[in-house]
């Protein structure tokens, strides 16, 4: 879908783009495991582990999706999550915010640890976890209302009642996503109006507002113009920052334009989503370890 | 020419056909008017909207204290029924284990085809007894007849609002969700909202439903040509003006009788443009 | 409608079944098995039997239309009466008191019934009285009040008189329940009782003497009135008030002491022909009347002779 890969790494804020060139790193070689570094010159694998999943296994009724996945996601940094349709990758995605829950016959088996705590299991208080996991869909869903409304509706709900703070938070969520300049104005009108690149950006915005440690994408800008998709991956740049990004995506320039960390999955001989590679994403994408990796990053998949 | 003729034939016959029912309406309305405008020419339209008296027999043709009737009797019904309806909608999409709603929706599509004067029967047995006992007055008022006018809307309010929560995109419940909202806040703050123009449909149905019912009522208002002072006192509504007067009438009160169903086809007319226009009004905003 | 229904069934259907069933015979006589041919036959008969029906009414059928509360009597002599004439058919409607003599006047019914005196401008029409029936004034058997006088009655009616109290009784709110504009029983109420007072519009409206019967005997503080008939089949339900000190029955009626009862009038256009006639004058025989008294009414084989 983004063919000019040059552009698109270059569309984003300057200092925050992830280099696709192999970097004269301390630790060069590929293979070693911690060759690549962030953007910023910084090993992503040097980062405190935010979220661990360990032997991870999940079922739906008697459809086993996931079998054994263990990976270290990484606090500030930019996780993609690749490979082909139906390989788990979004099952996977909500597993971190207990989205699955709402299938019936779901069911979890190993640990997942959000901050060394565990987040399955019946004690979890599933509406905090999301609070602090937020969560950008494949569509842009905008609630029928304002886009004012739109924004502040999660704090609202969560206890902030002042007139005067929601407006600050309000003002704050879409300042970074950029949207404040645009909507400043227009924040009584109905935010089914906006573009889909702008609603998607209001989403992003919608779920910061919350003040969210961690943040899921699950295609995110699959249904966006290239347009829209480069302000969203310069806005993910520029919320590394502060966040952690998981993201979901089929379009592997983009996983190689943003992401720090990349994990591929696909289907074992028992059509079950396993984990096959997860490294840095210069390491991953310049010499996958695995031939199924390489196949499906060279296009030859399938 | 034959193939142009055949493609559009199919739209011919339904053009047709939509018009023959079309047709209908303009047939009864025109029938009703010209049953009825002349009475209401000899009589003045202030008058016979704003009379308060009615007595055929004297040549006394005042219907206001019916539209009331009508007027209190649907308001009664709706503040009743719309509540416990949309509660029951929302039970049905959202919170109903599978087994119970496959034996909710079947018993309340059973509600919508008990006819109407087993409604009033029950009513007559029930509502009115416990009324009389209980609260005061003869139990034939504006009380009974809301409760079982309000049972009568219920699968009406019930399905269509069903439907419409259920037609929702996923994507509003699981935004919700992902927010932290809890089930009932995203249902409240999200779903019900989004939802809001399918709902005030099933109301105006409701609405529609209970101005228009006149066996069950017949039975249970009592049917006094006064205005109410309280709930608990009898009332007639346009439509048991007619519907229990039309068997002996005879000449101008016949003519009086088909006035009233000009009268109460303007109130239906205009509940249902208000409701239209509200309906609107919250969209374009 | 029921005997309508019965009426045309018998006398249509039964000699066209016959027909029918040889015609369907000699259809299915080549059919090989006994099975095949009784089924044919019948599905043939039943066919042609039934559009039969619906395709022709004998001429042995009168209509006898008008007042509801005449109806009900109208149907038991009906019945009655096919059972003797099992050929001719009596088709009993409701529609009121001058629907039903308009029905006669514009040839719609051979016998229209009405339960109050012509007026004026129908006196054109042949009519003849075949009983009388009482009004009774009725309140709840628990009530403790029984005698009112007529200046009560038309104070609880006319809306002055609005607590029972006010007449020896509890406290209590008087529920008034009069039957709706147009009633041949409420026309007779106003007639006898109102004179030019009119009922409180404040009164429960029923459209039925049972309807109301049924409410009064449910409601301690209700007042209603009915036909003296009905009163006196279900003596249990209701009480019936004295009037002025004289005891509401039939007795009282034909002596002239109790003085609310209307006539039930037979209407016909001109003297009555033909089965009509003979409906009449089965009305008016001695077993018609007795089965009037039965029913609860006031017969009036005294003066028939006068009248016919």
């Amino acid at each position: 879908m983004f063919e000019k890969g040059e552009e698109g790494r270059l569309a984003p804020g300057p200092a925050l783009g992830p280099e696709p060139e192999p970097e004269p790193g301390p630790e060069p070689g590929p293979s070693s495991g911690s060759g690549s570094v962030l953007g910023n010159g910084i090993n992503p694998r040097t980062r405190a582990v935010k979220l661990r999943t360990r032997a991870v296994n999940l079922y739906y009724g008697d459809y086993h999706a996931l079998r054994d996945i263990t990976m270290d996601i990484h606090g500030c940094t930019i996780t993609a999550i690749i490979g082909p349709s139906g390989c788990g990758k979004s099952s996977l995605l909500r597993l971190f915010n207990r989205m699955n829950d709402l299938i019936p016959g779901v069911r979890v088996e190993g640990q997942i640890l959000l901050d060394d705590q565990p987040i399955t299991g019946k004690p979890t208080d599933v509406t905090m976890l999301r609070r602090r996991v937020g969560m950008v869909f494949q569509r842009p869903n905008v609630f029928p209302m304002s886009i004012y409304d739109n924004v502040v509706i999660g704090p609202r709900r969560h206890g902030v009642k002042q007139r005067l703070a929601l407006d600050a938070i309000a003002e704050r969520s879409l300042r970074q996503v950029a949207l404040w300049e645009e909507l400043k104005d227009s924040l009584k009108k109905q935010a089914m109006g906006l573009s889909p690149g702008q609603q998607q950006r209001l989403c992003i915005a919608r779920a910061l507002a919350v003040k969210p440690e961690i943040i899921l994408m699950d295609e995110s800008c699959s249904a966006l113009d290239p347009e829209s998709t480069m302000k969203i991956e310069g806005l993910m740049l520029e919320l590394t920052k502060e966040y952690t990004i998981i993201i979901v995506t089929h379009n592997m320039e983009q996983a190689r334009r943003v992401s720090d960390m990349s994990a591929f999955m696909m289907i074992d001989e028992d059509k079950v989503g396993t984990l096959v590679e997860y490294a840095p994403t210069l390491e991953l994408f310049a010499n996958p370890r695995h031939q199924q990796t390489e196949d499906y990053i060279t296009g030859r998949y399938g | 020419m034959m193939r142009k003729f055949r493609e559009k034939l199919p739209g011919r016959i339904f053009f047709l056909l939509a018009l023959s029912s079309i047709s209908v309406l303009a047939l009864i309305t025109v029938f009703i008017v010209v049953q009825g405008a002349p009475i209401i020419a000899r009589v003045g339209v202030i008058d016979f909207v704003f009379g308060m008296s009615w007595a055929p027999s004297q040549g006394e043709y005042g219907i206001f204290p019916m539209i009331v009737g009508s007027l209190s009797v649907t308001l009664g019904a709706v503040v009743l029924g719309v509540p416990i309806g949309i509660c029951c909608s929302i039970f049905l999409a959202e919170f109903a284990p599978v087994r119970l709603r496959n034996l909710f929706r079947p018993a309340i599509q059973l509600l919508a085809g008990i006819p109407s004067v087993v409604y009033g029967l029950w009513g007559l047995i029930f509502i009115v007894p416990f009324i009389r006992n209980y609260m005061g007055g003869p139990g034939l008022s504006i009380l009974a007849g809301s409760v079982v006018l309000a049972i009568m809307i219920l699968p009406t309010v019930i399905s269509i609002s069903e439907v419409s929560i259920l037609a929702l995109p996923p994507a509003y419940k699981e935004g919700a969700l992902a927010l932290g909202m809890t089930h009932w806040q995203a249902i409240r703050s999200v779903q019900l909202p989004a939802a809001k123009s399918g709902i005030v449909a099933a109301v105006i149905l409701g609405i529609g439903r209970a101005i228009g019912e006149t066996m069950a009522v017949i039975m249970l208002l009592g049917n006094a040509v006064a205005l109410p002072s309280s709930i608990l006192d009898p009332i007639r509504t346009l439509t048991t003006n007619i519907g229990i007067e039309m068997g002996y009438a005879t000449g101008e009160h016949r003519e009086a009788l088909f006035a009233t169903g000009i009268v109460l086809f303007v109130v239906i007319m205009i509940l249902n443009s208000t409701a239209q226009t509200i309906v609107k009004r919250k969209k374009d905003q | 409608m029921r005997v309508a229904m019965r009426a045309t069934m018998r006398v249509a259907a039964r000699a066209v079944m016959r027909a029918a069933a040889r015609v369907a015979a000699r259809v299915a006589g080549s059919c090989p098995t006994v099975c095949v041919r009784m089924a044919l036959v019948l599905t043939i008969a039943l066919c042609l039997g039934t559009l039969a029906a619906c395709g022709s009414m004998p001429d042995s059928v009168i209509v006898v239309a008008g007042s509801t509360s005449v109806q009900p009597y109208a149907e038991v002599l009906a019945e009655e009466f096919e059972h003797q004439h099992s050929e001719n058919g009596i088709d009993v409607q409701g529609g009121g008191s001058t629907a039903g003599v308009t029905a006669v006047e514009s040839g719609i019914a051979d016998i229209g019934m009405s339960s109050r005196s012509l007026k004026e401008a129908e006196q054109a029409l042949w009519s003849i009285e075949i009983a009388k029936d009482g009004l009774a004034v009725i309140v709840h058997p628990q009530n403790p009040i029984a005698d009112l006088s007529l200046t009560q009655v038309r104070g609880i009616y006319s809306g002055e008189i609005s607590r029972w109290s006010e007449l020896g009784g509890v406290g209590t709110q008087i529920h008034v329940i009069a039957r709706e504009e147009g009633s041949g029983t409420r026309s007779a109420f106003e007639e006898l009782v109102m004179g030019n007072h009119r009922i409180t519009p404040r009164a429960i409206i029923q459209d039925s003497n049972g309807a109301v019967m049924q409410l009064v005997a449910d409601d301690r503080n209700a007042v209603g009135f009915v036909s003296l008939g009905l009163v006196e089949l279900h003596p249990d339900a209701v009480k019936a008030l004295r009037l002025d000190g004289v005891e509401a029955s039939g007795r009282n009626v034909v002596s002239g002491t109790y003085g609310l009862y209307r006539p039930f009038l037979f209407v016909t256009d001109g003297e009555p022909k033909g089965l009509t006639k003979q409906f009449v004058d089965f009305v008016l025989s001695a077993p018609g009347q007795q089965i009037l008294e039965r029913e609860g009414l006031v017969p009036v084989t005294a003066d028939r002779e006068d009248e016919g």
